[in-house]
């Protein structure tokens, strides 16, 4: 019903979380013609380690208006679970309006830095799989390793190549900048940048950036009184596997289709391919972008390579992914992310997303990845009717 | 609309330093133990809620993620809430809103919390405060509470020897639970001569620091009737927060917690409860600290506004007393493992089964209230459970 969203081509570096998430909230609430008051719940969601704060979200509650509110949800997931729980509340009580939230201040963590790294190796089970990430020679490279692993075993299965992993990061780099100056890495750039640890390489991994998103759910009847023409949450589905190094099957995205499953079978979708107009998926790494399309059903399981050539998840294709340039295009504001791609399919079903409209977008699809180490995705679909 | 949803099983545990557990055995553990308790099988479970409050006491970050496989959720939903204290109740209530949406059927919530991994709980508790306004005073849970201890027996007249009392009940009622971590039998004067961590919170005002999980599984009504003649609903929830800044609370006062009573209220108005003194049976009330459980029991209105004090005076919450309260010990006797204080939900369930063993109270228990707090000392959840 509302949308506010606060991205890495905004100065944030003089904001706090609590600013970020409040002009989030503030934005949202215009959008949707709501006062503070209106709210009903709230709900956010963040990561304790990557915020530098024990029970980091307790902390968010005013920047969005929870204040003695009936419904207060703090989660220690991915923003998009966020929305996963606003929507339980609101099917539970439907004349609540929810607010649901979710913020990443990286900048405050030195990005460039050791800390993801640390982070990563932190959040492996203890006896065995972290002392062994522990071991990796740079650490700098850990998060680069595990992802090669899951790259190599992916194009092995797959016969992706690389430089059709490059495609998809060129075309999401490109996506990006919105029809404006041409200053994007091509293919050939990106084949030539950094390998941090082959196949992965610097240009086909996102940046980690700043970013906060609020968005405002109610049910059918409340938002029908309501000034924005609603976008509505047909089907969600969310799930987790092992993280466990020793066990993980690596090249595979199972969690995502199996989140895609559930959340299809709310929507009633049988053929995605078909039925869906635009699709948001994570693309922290390029070739993980690949990994969600064939999990969520979005081309054949041995199609893939052959959808990339013929750019059919370009802006212009027959099933635009990521338009808006995705994580490796606008920044990945890690745990937040996953809410901001919601909002960017809003934007499309909207016809508000200036300069990279899909036309006749009416039914979109939103997935995020937990990212590595944790083996977990979530999965929404979004529709005009 | 919303639909009804049943407590199916509980899974318990000893509270302890489980120094030689790791998370994921734990949660292992109380997971088996709740589907042996519903007679359930894992693959029955259609997703699974955790609760854990801070990631940093047994220092893994996502630390449900690395018990996704003991918890009956490989390939499943699972999702992870964290409310500091309150985790206690309002991830049940995020998993009555799983089965209430109409999204699952099944739904198994597991609490844990590992604090026995770091040197001292407390300098963890520092790392949850604003980092430019409040952390720098060094700030820690005895502290803060120590605030609201002072405002609290101030505002209501209540004396150090009434939250004594408390003590004195709550560690003697876990002499006869099994899972107690620190049952004592004690005076008053004992509690009084202990020492003072911060003024007026003394040493047995506390709970302890411990280790330990709780799970519990909710069901749909279609699914709870087919396991169940009996079956035992979640007949009210209700959730409050004020302000994270306890300068900026409306009231200025942090005697009185009016999110509390907003939670209550929520609760009982669900439940139908209009004089919760008479229709509720037992309550397991969130007592961290002694005065705590007073100021609980006036918000939850299991006595009037200032009377916590005459409550326990009287006898009234005492195990035989009419309106039992923390007949399980409460944290105070139990241990109290952050989010684990889910133990107090289970303990209600078991009441109301009559599964509660030596802490079970001599009358019939129909319905049955507990509440957890915690947020940024400001965030109450209460959930009422019963019969029909």
């Amino acid at each position: 019903m509302g949308v506010g969203v606060i991205e890495a081509s905004e100065n944030t570096t003089e904001m706090s979380h609590k600013d970020l998430l409040f002009h989030a909230t503030r934005r949202a609430l215009d959008d949707a013609g709501l006062e503070r008051k209106d709210i009903g719940g709230a709900i956010t969601a963040t990561f304790d380690f990557l915020e530098g704060r024990s029970l980091s979200n307790q902390y968010t509650l005013d920047s969005i208006g929870g204040v003695m509110k009936p419904c207060d949800l703090r989660l220690g997931e991915d923003g998009l679970y966020s929305l996963f729980a606003g929507y339980m509340e609101v099917m539970v009580d439907p004349s609540q309006v929810t607010v649901v939230a979710s913020v990443q201040k990286a900048s405050e963590r030195d990005p460039a830095g050791l800390g993801y790294q640390k982070l990563i190796a932190a959040t492996m089970e203890p006896i065995y799989s972290r002392p062994v990430c522990s071991s990796v020679p740079d650490l700098g490279s850990l998060e680069a390793v595990l992802a090669a692993m899951d790259a190599r075993a992916y194009m092995e299965r797959s016969g992706v190549t690389e430089a059709q992993v490059a495609r998809v990061a060129a075309t999401n780099l490109h996506n990006a900048e919105h029809g404006g100056k041409k200053s994007a890495p091509g293919i050939e750039d990106i084949l030539s940048s950094d390998v941090l640890s082959w196949p992965i390489r610097r240009l086909a991994v996102a940046r980690e950036s700043d970013g906060a998103c609020t968005l405002i759910l109610a049910s059918e009847k409340r938002a029908r009184r309501l000034k924005q023409e609603p976008v509505f949450v047909k089907g969600v589905g969310w799930c987790s596997g092992n993280s466990h190094l020793p066990s993980r099957e690596q090249g595979t995205a199972k969690e995502t289709k199996w989140a895609a499953r559930a959340a299809y079978d709310m929507a009633g979708i049988r053929r995605p391919e078909q039925e869906i107009d635009l699709a948001e998926v994570s693309d922290w790494y390029a070739h993980r972008q690949l990994m969600h399309c064939e999990a969520l059903g979005l081309c054949g399981p041995n199609d893939v390579g052959a959808s990339v050539d013929l750019g059919i998840f370009e802006r212009s294709g027959r099933l635009p992914v990521n338009p808006s340039g995705g994580l490796l295009g606008r920044g990945n504001a890690i745990g937040t992310s996953g809410l901001i791609r919601v909002a960017q399919v809003v934007r499309q079903i909207r016809r508000q997303a200036n300069g990279y409209q899909i036309p006749g977008a009416e039914v979109g699809l939103a997935h995020s990845w937990g990212g590595i180490p944790t083996v977990t995705a979530g999965v929404a679909i979004l529709s005009k009717w | 609309m919303a639909g009804r949803v049943a407590l199916v099983g509980v899974g318990m545990q000893k509270f302890d330093f489980r120094k030689t557990d790791t998370v994921e055995e734990m949660v292992f553990d109380v997971a088996r133990n709740a589907l042996e308790n519903a007679r359930l099988h894992k693959e029955d479970i259609d997703s699974v809620v955790f609760g854990s409050a801070v990631d940093a006491f047994c220092g893994i970050n996502n630390s449900d993620k690395s018990a996704i496989d003991a918890s009956t959720g490989l390939w499943k939903p699972t999702m992870r809430n964290s409310t500091s204290g309150s985790t206690a109740v309002s991830t049940p209530i995020l998993g009555y809103s799983h089965v209430a949406s109409g999204l699952h059927d099944l739904v198994m919530v597991i609490c844990f919390e590992k604090m026995s991994e770091n040197t001292g709980a407390q300098a963890v508790f520092n790392t949850v405060y604003d980092e430019a306004f409040v952390r720098p005073l060094g700030l820690n849970v005895p502290i803060q509470c120590s605030l609201e201890a002072r405002a609290y027996l101030h505002r209501y007249g209540v004396t150090e020897r009434q939250m004594a009392k408390v003590s004195v009940k709550n560690r003697g009622n876990a002499l006869s639970n099994p899972y107690a971590q620190l049952p004592m039998k004690l005076t008053v004067d004992d509690v009084l001569a202990s020492p003072y961590l911060s003024w007026p919170v003394k040493l047995l005002d506390t709970s302890p620091v411990t280790d330990g999980a709780r799970a519990v599984i909710l069901a749909s009504e279609r699914v709870a009737r087919e396991l169940t003649d009996d079956p035992v609903w979640i007949r009210g929830v209700g959730r409050g927060a004020d302000s994270v800044w306890f300068m900026g609370r409306k009231n200025s006062d942090l005697g009185r917690l009016d999110y509390a009573y907003l939670a209550a209220k929520q609760a009982y108005d669900m439940a139908g409860i209009r004089n919760p003194v008479t229709e509720i049976d037992y309550a397991e009330v969130y007592d961290p600290f002694t005065y705590k459980e007073m100021q609980h029991c006036e918000a939850l209105g299991l006595c009037p506004e200032g009377g916590a004090g005459r409550m326990i005076d009287d006898g009234i919450s005492h195990k035989d007393g009419p309106l039992p309260v923390n007949a399980s010990g409460g944290l105070q006797g139990e241990g109290n493992p952050i989010g684990a204080g889910m133990s107090r939900l289970c303990w209600c369930y078991l009441q109301i089964k009559g599964e509660a063993g030596a802490c079970q109270v001599p009358k019939e228990v129909n319905n049955a209230v507990c509440n957890a707090w915690g947020g940024m000392y400001q965030y109450n959840a209460v959930m009422v459970i019963g019969r029909d």
